[in-house]
């Protein structure tokens, strides 16, 4: 049975009329792995509540190569499915088709050797083709996924190669709407002509990650890991749950590691005191969570609950973690910022300035962009990130990191700042 | 502390579900909510657990507002008693000159829940879980931050954290035998707030003395002056009994081992022997105003030092080092802790025994007769202004019960038939007299009322004198300064 931990790191010391809180809770999973607890235990011991769909763009601008090399990376993708889960392989371009099963198959089939030996045939029949509609793929593949409601683990890929066309980005957005609830998403970008903001919007909604693939040879060691990493997650989905006391305000609720994501919104409310944030599915793994509440300040001495987070599985609380506050005239004690908060609170700005930084040099507002830049310089410098220093070297001439003061690189490459937009959400764990 | 106040919702509290008007009014929000409701329909509280007499009505600060010994009592859907203990018809009279004739029996412990262990006393909303409301997010007050007792219908006290403060070093611990006058002995503790565990070393000191005192004295050749004589001993013991308690609560060297001051009056059949060290006091006020109020010994501190030099009251006690004391009890106490000795005969009046956390606010004795005698009539008055409204069936906003007091209520047997009987006799054309844990609580009120800003204690014992016989009692009345070893 996996076994679920959850931690808050914080001070809880407010000074004199302080009212905001701030806690990085971590929740780890441990036994939560499919693969790791044999009979799992965990729901997943049997493959098929389990149900992969993979989508590949065949818009004209794939090409040949390209389409041979997102075929090989779907075929990689088809030997990490485990036996006896459901998939399906859909072909995208202006429209979608699931290109298998066949027809007369259904929308799923179970993994076996001889449906993936079909599938991997299919897979050769691809052709570029037409245009880039990434809504009516994510349509086809919610229908695909509503074909089997049992199913409480649904997962797909997404590979892309161009910027979303034939639809508008309403219609996009409405999909993606459509989408969230229904199945999982990662997203996978190929070569330099896609969307950072646009690919990052829906693997942020239907709770995935998105990356760039620099290269279409690569694609089949990403689709590799990325369908390892799906297979491996024994937990079908999953919720925070955070409880503020009356009259407080929750400001915000964010996963910070290992990816940055904003999950206030996302909010459904459990009670009036109480809303829950969908984490998805689950493998042996740790995820930092960083929650700011207001309460109305008290007075001197006083103590009180902040907040409750709660992760829950199928509604039932598995770890919990209090967010305590108390007021004290002590400034050693309340001056003090916790580290994990303040790490956290910097890679978020870091993330932020990278990505305005970077739209503002795509708007051509050079003083702006340098201006972001040479912050996320600046910020890199502070925490110690040295692997966002060097991405930010490639796009930014630095002339002093501390002061951030920086000038854009003229011959920077489109691959390596979306290779910057895309790292920028990727937060180095904080230790404790 | 009265940090968190309810709402000013109409108070539903001394409705029994069998005389209820057809609605339940909500006391978090107040929605009305059809009669039989379990769940108010706008905010989902549970009207149930909110309306039962468990449910801490307002906090402390409440009470002086509120009903002091009012009998109504639900406990089981039952309308138990509406009776309010209660004396002779009010008249001119100052309840204290009308004498005391009080009639809640029984002990008073702190705060006992009657249905539910959890229910939250800060919003009363909300319930315990791991140790937090879960509506309020507050955790449950710490018992030691603020309790009463009331060992006999005319002896009681409160100890309270006061508003400034994050910890009650204050202590107190008070007995009494049933019969007004008899005997009593009452002992206030102040903890030295500078110094390590003080708030667990003053609750030890005021046990400690209170178990010397309750041995009966020594009655001797039976003559006054034996009895004073004894009873000096006996508080020299109790204070040294108290130090040994103070320094045992030191398990190692620490830089500031804990200390405390000691106050500690003992009645026995109207007479009364006070001792203190330190600027913890013990005061006679008597009913008559001819007859002066006293403070019984004096303080060992730098305030009474200039006092003695000639300084002001007013400017000794408000000086710069005004609170720091001279004699204390603790590891590292004075050799000599022979306590300032008085013995007294008392006549109708109040004997009290409080902490610097309320003479701070009021430290002549004839102003804290007055504050007392004020406090008292204001109690009466809406005491009888709560019998009324009960009979009436009225619900007055605002008038809420200690939960101590209610506690009290359940205690009393109030839903007995005798005891039910005996409230129905007084309620017939009367009005209430306060208790002394009532009046102690309305004076610690005042002090947070000021602004708390330390711990506060008042322990009052009510004495209605021997025959009480005018010339009497004026002419035993002036205190013997006994001190025959104080010099």
């Amino acid at each position: 049975m996996a076994d679920f931990t959850a931690e808050v790191f914080q001070n809880e010391f407010l000074p004199d009329g302080g009212t905001d809180v701030h806690a990085i809770v971590r929740v780890t999973s441990t036994g939560a792995s499919a693969g790791a607890s044999g009979a799992g235990a965990v729901g997943l011991a049997d493959p098929g509540s389990a149900a992969e769909v993979i989508l590949i763009d065949t818009s004209g601008s794939m090409g040949r190569r390209g389409v041979a090399a997102a075929g090989e990376a779907a075929k990689a993708a088809l030997a990490e499915i485990v036996d006896g889960t459901l998939f399906s392989i859909v072909s995208g371009n202006g429209t979608a088709q699931i290109i298998y099963p066949y027809s007369h198959q259904g929308a799923l089939v179970p993994m076996s050797s001889h449906t993936r030996g079909e599938a991997n045939r299919a897979i050769e029949g691809l052709r570029a083709n037409g245009g880039t509609a990434m809504g009516t793929w994510l349509t086809l593949a919610r229908q695909i996924f509503e074909t089997v409601p049992h199913v409480t683990k649904r997962h797909a890929i997404l590979l892309t190669d161009g910027v979303n066309e034939g639809e508008t980005p309403a219609s996009l957005q409405a999909a993606v709407r459509s989408c969230v609830g229904a199945f999982q998403c990662d997203c996978r970008g190929v070569g330099d002509q896609w969307r950072v903001d646009e690919v990052r919007g829906i693997a942020s909604a239907l709770l995935g990650t998105v990356d760039l693939i620099p290269a279409p040879e690569e694609m089949a060691a990403e689709f590799r890991s990325m369908m390892r990493a799906s297979m491996s997650r024994g937990i079908a989905s999953s919720e925070l749950r955070v409880w503020v006391p009356q009259g407080a305000e929750l400001l915000f609720v964010k996963q910070v590691s290992p990816t940055l994501e904003d999950l206030t919104s996302r909010r459904t409310a459990v009670n009036p005191l109480t809303g829950a944030y969908p984490t998805g599915a689950w493998s042996d793994e740790s995820r930092d969570y960083h929650v700011a509440v207001r309460l109305p300040a008290r007075t001197l001495g006083q103590e009180q609950l902040a907040a409750r987070v709660q992760f829950s599985l199928g509604g039932d609380p598995v770890a919990q973690a209090l967010v305590k506050a108390k007021w004290s005239n002590d400034d050693s004690l309340t001056t003090r910022i916790d580290p994990a908060v303040a790490a956290y609170t910097g890679q978020a700005e870091l993330a932020t300035v990278i990505q305005e930084g970077l739209a503002a040099k795509a708007a051509g507002q050079d003083d702006v962009a340098t201006s972001k830049l040479g912050r996320a310089v600046q910020l890199a410098g502070m925490t110690g990130n040295d692997e966002m220093t060097s991405r930010l070297r490639k796009v930014v001439d630095i002339d002093d990191a501390d002061t951030g003061t920086v000038r854009l690189k003229k011959g920077a490459s489109k691959i390596d700042e979306m290779s910057l937009d895309t790292a920028s959400t990727k937060t180095s764990r904080v230790r404790r | 502390m009265t940090d968190t106040p309810t709402t000013g919702s109409p108070q539903p509290e001394a409705t029994a579900p069998a005389t209820q008007a057809p609605s339940r009014t909500c006391r978090a929000c107040g929605t009305a909510n059809p009669a039989e409701s379990s769940f108010c329909e706008a905010c989902g509280a549970d009207l149930v657990v909110l309306n039962a007499p468990a449910f801490p009505g307002g906090t402390a600060g409440d009470l002086a507002g509120g009903a002091a010994a009012d009998g109504t009592a639900v406990s089981d859907g039952t309308l138990l008693a509406s009776a309010t203990p209660q004396t002779a018809p009010a008249g001119e009279e100052s309840p204290l000159d009308v004498g005391w004739t009080g009639a809640v029996p029984s002990a008073v412990v702190p705060p006992a829940p009657a249905d539910d262990d959890l229910l939250c006393r800060v919003c009363g909303q909300g319930h315990i879980v791991d140790g937090y409301c879960d509506q309020c997010g507050s955790p449950p007050p710490d018992p030691r931050d603020h309790f009463a007792e009331a060992p006999a219908a005319w002896v009681g006290g409160v100890c309270d954290i006061g508003r400034r403060h994050a910890r009650n070093e204050d202590a107190m611990s008070l007995s009494a035998t049933e019969a007004p006058g008899s005997r009593a002995v009452l002992v206030v503790c102040d903890g030295v707030s500078m110094a390590t565990d003080s708030h667990i070393a003053s609750l030890a000191a005021a046990k400690a003395a209170r178990s010397v005192l309750d041995q009966p004295f020594p009655k001797g050749v039976g003559t006054p002056d034996a009895w004073a004589a004894a009873a000096g001993r006996a508080l020299t013991v109790a204070v040294a009994s108290a130090n040994e308690a103070v320094a045992e609560c030191v398990h190692e060297d620490v830089p500031n081992p804990p200390s405390c001051t000691i106050a500690a009056a003992v009645v026995e059949d109207d007479v009364v022997v006070a001792g203190n060290v330190g600027d913890s006091r013990v005061y006679w006020l008597p009913d008559a105003s001819e007859q002066p109020a006293l403070q019984l010994g004096r303080d060992d501190s730098f305030a009474q030092e200039q006092m003695v030099a000639g300084v002001p009251r007013v400017e000794a006690e408000n000086g710069p080092h005004a609170h720091s004391i001279t004699r204390w009890l603790g590891k590292d106490a004075p050799d000599d802790l022979t306590p300032h000795l008085t013995t007294l005969q008392a006549t109708p009046g109040w004997l009290m025994v409080c902490s610097d956390g309320l003479w701070n606010y009021c430290s002549e004795a004839e102003d804290l007769r007055t504050l007392l005698r004020e406090a008292a009539a204001r109690l009466q008055q809406s005491g009888a202004h709560e019998s009324g409204a009960h009979e009436s069936g009225a619900h007055e906003s605002g008038a809420h019960e200690s939960g101590a007091d209610e506690s009290a209520a359940h205690k009393s047997g109030a839903g007995d038939p005798a005891t039910r009987a005996i409230n129905a006799s007084t309620a017939a054309g009367t009005t209430a007299t306060p208790t002394p844990t009532a009046l102690a609580q309305a004076l610690v009120d005042f002090a947070n009322e000021q602004g708390g800003r330390d711990n506060i204690t008042v322990a009052l014992a009510r004495l209605a004198g021997r025959g009480s016989t005018t010339s009497e009692a004026t002419a035993a009345a002036a205190p013997m300064e006994g001190d025959p070893i104080d010099g």
